[in-house]
């Protein structure tokens, strides 16, 4: 019997494809009408596939808002995802909680399994106080990188890439019901120290922002001197060294909580072991940089020479297939432009009034370019690039649209006489 | 003019009514200025009236005084003038956030004098605004710095213009009204922080020159010179004044020239 403690997104994805796996598994939150619900099979947040897959292992999975059951289980994953501030600094408390109330139930010989996001030690501080204070027990603590990705969650947690575990001693095998559980997954494990574990999480992520960060850059200077961003990333994903899944989609800055946890990290440890990370301030300063390159459009482009203007914004999500708004430029973008009328659809967020005052939200698309003098498009969301163009025209009032991700056909945009943008393309005549 | 336009009395106050240099200036502004008044500093020695450090410490001695009058007095609003000569030459693009590393007395005198009214407006709780203007022009600009003010001049006087090299150096061109704009609109929210005044469209000195040569007549001559320095670019990301300011706008610099060389002519042949 495999148990997880804490059912937010990691925690209820993770048990749900554990259970995929052909495990029993008991999932334990506090909130018992929040177990109730994903007993009834209903999740609170979108993730794709998620209820389908869910609906087909209810019988492999309970949810449970009493701790002691766990104490069937011989591996328990403590996978509560950690909230962070708007400075990406985590708030561990939740979790310290919640294996509090859940270590006084493991068996003899557990298996606790840090699956949250936390910081290089805290594994190493967690499995000294569990041997202190439960010796007879014989516990067992390890830390498992997660790398789920809102919005392919499912994909990624049935299918990972690579598991990698943090041990008290990266070289000793690890516990027998431990392994059972990863091999099920059929992928390579890598076992090393708690630090190094916690620390490569850290670096992958580290690895995705510098990526990030040099297609920022490089398709800021395609748009100044009239080159194309994606004419030359096919080159570069030809390159063995890059490679063809490098991360090289120019974006509106880093969002979504997880990578700016880990930049405040890093910027954390530089700071507290006097290493050097004047990379990663520049990172995160090209991060806000970008956030913002909507809003310099819309200024150049139309509020400088348009009086009153109605705005039509097409997604409020951080990215597709999620519902999350974590750091979304869409958000900070209708927070800028809070004197001016703004009409936004997005197919999975609805926002309250009092967040966004100046804003009307629509039930499609098509509504919020009712009568609307530009059109910025958030959130690259697959329904947006299958709608008519001439449907657009015919709604909006202006002809200018902001497409940072390049949703819609550029080149068809352009031939229906709308003013476009997207970002790394610049005007080459 | 645009303070009085809107109803608000406004005391304009120039060094022949107090020299802020001078130790009494502090209780000459203690009369003048009353509890609740808002004040704008934007006195300065320019660098045309010297680059030393006699110049640097006259400047700070007026801030100095300022200081101990704000230390003392209960003021609305202080706004301050500053420049963005505070930056680095490298730092590009600029932004609010950028490293303060001035080249010049100039621009370390409006450092100092920024930090030194930071500390001074602390005692009351007076909310400061600082704003960090780039090149100004406009008509009525005596300094004659490199740009657009003296291009216009000696385009008009002597149908030239002189570059050094051929021009290449891209800098941000701020229409004086734009500067008084933003300076206004700080005044009535009460506008705290520092905020960059630049337009976000730097241009060519070169390419100045031809937008002023197609104003002033094409028999104008563009003239290069041997360059001394090394080519610099100076360009600002004004998203903080988009935010802070959604609504203004800025003057197209094609229709700032047109109004300064109108004027300009106008007080040549009169």
């Amino acid at each position: 019997m495999i148990g997880f403690a804490g059912l937010s997104h990691l925690g209820v994805v993770s048990a749900i494809a554990t259970a995929a796996k052909g495990f029993e598994v008991l999932a334990y939150d506090g909130d018992a009408s929040l177990c109730e619900s994903l007993n009834r099979g209903q999740i609170s947040f979108f993730e794709p596939e998620l209820e389908k897959l869910l609906k087909v292992n209810q019988s492999r999975i309970r949810f449970v808002a009493d701790a002691a059951a766990l104490t069937q289980c011989d591996v328990i994953y403590f996978s509560r995802d950690v909230a962070t501030d708007d400075q990406g600094r985590s708030n561990l408390s939740p979790l310290t909680d919640l294996i509090e109330r859940v270590v006084p139930s493991a068996a003899m010989g557990a298996t606790l399994v840090i699956l949250s996001q936390v910081p290089p030690g805290f594994t190493r501080r967690l499995a000294k106080k569990v041997g202190q204070s439960f010796a007879d027990r014989q516990l067992q603590v390890c830390y498992q990188v997660e790398t789920l990705i809102f919005g392919r969650a499912v994909e990624r947690a049935l299918y990972p890439e690579r598991f990698i575990i943090g041990a008290a001693d990266g070289r000793r095998a690890l516990p027998r019901a431990f392994t059972e559980l990863l091999a099920a997954f059929t992928c390579p494990i890598l076992t090393m120290r708690y630090e190094s574990a916690e620390l490569a999480k850290i670096s992958i992520n580290m690895c995705l922002v510098s990526s990030v960060s040099v297609a920022n850059t490089m398709a800021e200077l395609c748009e100044r001197i009239g080159a194309d961003w994606s004419e030359i990333v096919p080159a570069l994903k030809l390159d063995k060294r890059i490679g063809p899944h490098a991360y090289l989609s120019p974006g509106l800055g880093i969002a979504g909580g997880n990578l700016e946890r880990d930049l405040a990290t890093v910027v954390a440890l530089a700071n507290e072991f006097g290493a050097d990370d004047g990379v990663v301030d520049s990172w995160i300063s090209n991060s806000r940089y970008r956030r913002d390159w909507v809003l310099q459009q819309m200024h150049q482009q139309v509020l400088s020479r348009i009086q009153n203007p109605l705005i039509a914004i097409w997604g409020l999500a951080y990215k597709q297939d999620t519902d999350s708004t974590r750091n979304s430029p869409a958000l900070f973008l209708i927070e800028a432009l809070k004197p001016f009328r703004i009409q936004a659809y997005d197919p999975s967020v609805k926002l309250d009034r009092v967040s966004a005052a100046n804003l009307r939200q629509t039930e499609s698309a098509l509504d919020a370019c009712a009568g609307a003098d530009v059109l910025a498009i958030m959130t690259p969301w697959k329904e947006f690039s299958d709608i008519s163009l001439d449907d657009i025209k015919v709604s909006m009032k202006g002809r200018s649209i902001i497409d940072p991700y390049g949703t819609l056909n550029g080149d068809a945009c352009i031939e229906a006489e709308f003013s476009y943008f997207k970002l790394g393309s610049g005007d080459c005549e | 003019m645009r303070l009085q336009s809107r109803g608000i009395e406004v005391l304009p106050l120039s060094s022949r009514e107090i020299d802020l240099a001078k130790p009494e200036a502090t209780e000459k502004l203690k009369n003048l200025v009353r509890d609740r008044d808002s004040l704008v500093i934007v006195s300065a020695l320019t660098p045309d009236k010297g680059k030393d450090v006699a110049t640097l410490v006259r400047n700070l001695s007026m801030v100095q005084n300022v200081a101990a009058f704000l230390e003392e007095t209960q003021c609305a609003h202080v706004v301050y003038i500053s420049s963005d000569a505070v930056y680095a030459d490298d730092a590009n693009p600029v932004r609010e956030t950028s490293c303060c590393d001035p080249s010049s007395f100039h621009g370390l005198m409006h450092l100092v004098r920024e930090r030194v009214l930071a500390a001074a407006v602390q005692k009351q709780g007076t909310p400061l605004m600082i704003l960090r203007p780039t090149a100004i022009y406009g008509a009525a600009d005596t300094h004659n710095s490199y740009g657009p003010n003296r291009f216009l001049r000696t385009a008009l006087k002597n149908r030239e213009i002189k570059l050094f090299g051929m021009g290449e150096e891209k800098r941000d061109h701020l229409c004086i009204k734009d500067l008084s704009e933003i300076t206004l609109l700080s005044l009535e929210r009460r506008s705290q922080g520092v905020l960059n005044v630049a337009t976000g469209e730097s241009v060519s000195f070169f390419d100045l020159a031809e937008m002023i040569k197609a104003l002033c007549g094409n028999e104008t001559r563009i003239e290069g010179s041997p360059r001394a320095n090394p080519v610099t670019h100076r360009h600002f990301e004004i998203s903080a004044l988009y935010k802070g300011f959604p609504e203004f706008r800025f003057t197209m610099l094609a229709d700032g020239l047109t109004e300064s060389f109108a004027i300009m002519k106008r007080s040549l042949v009169g």
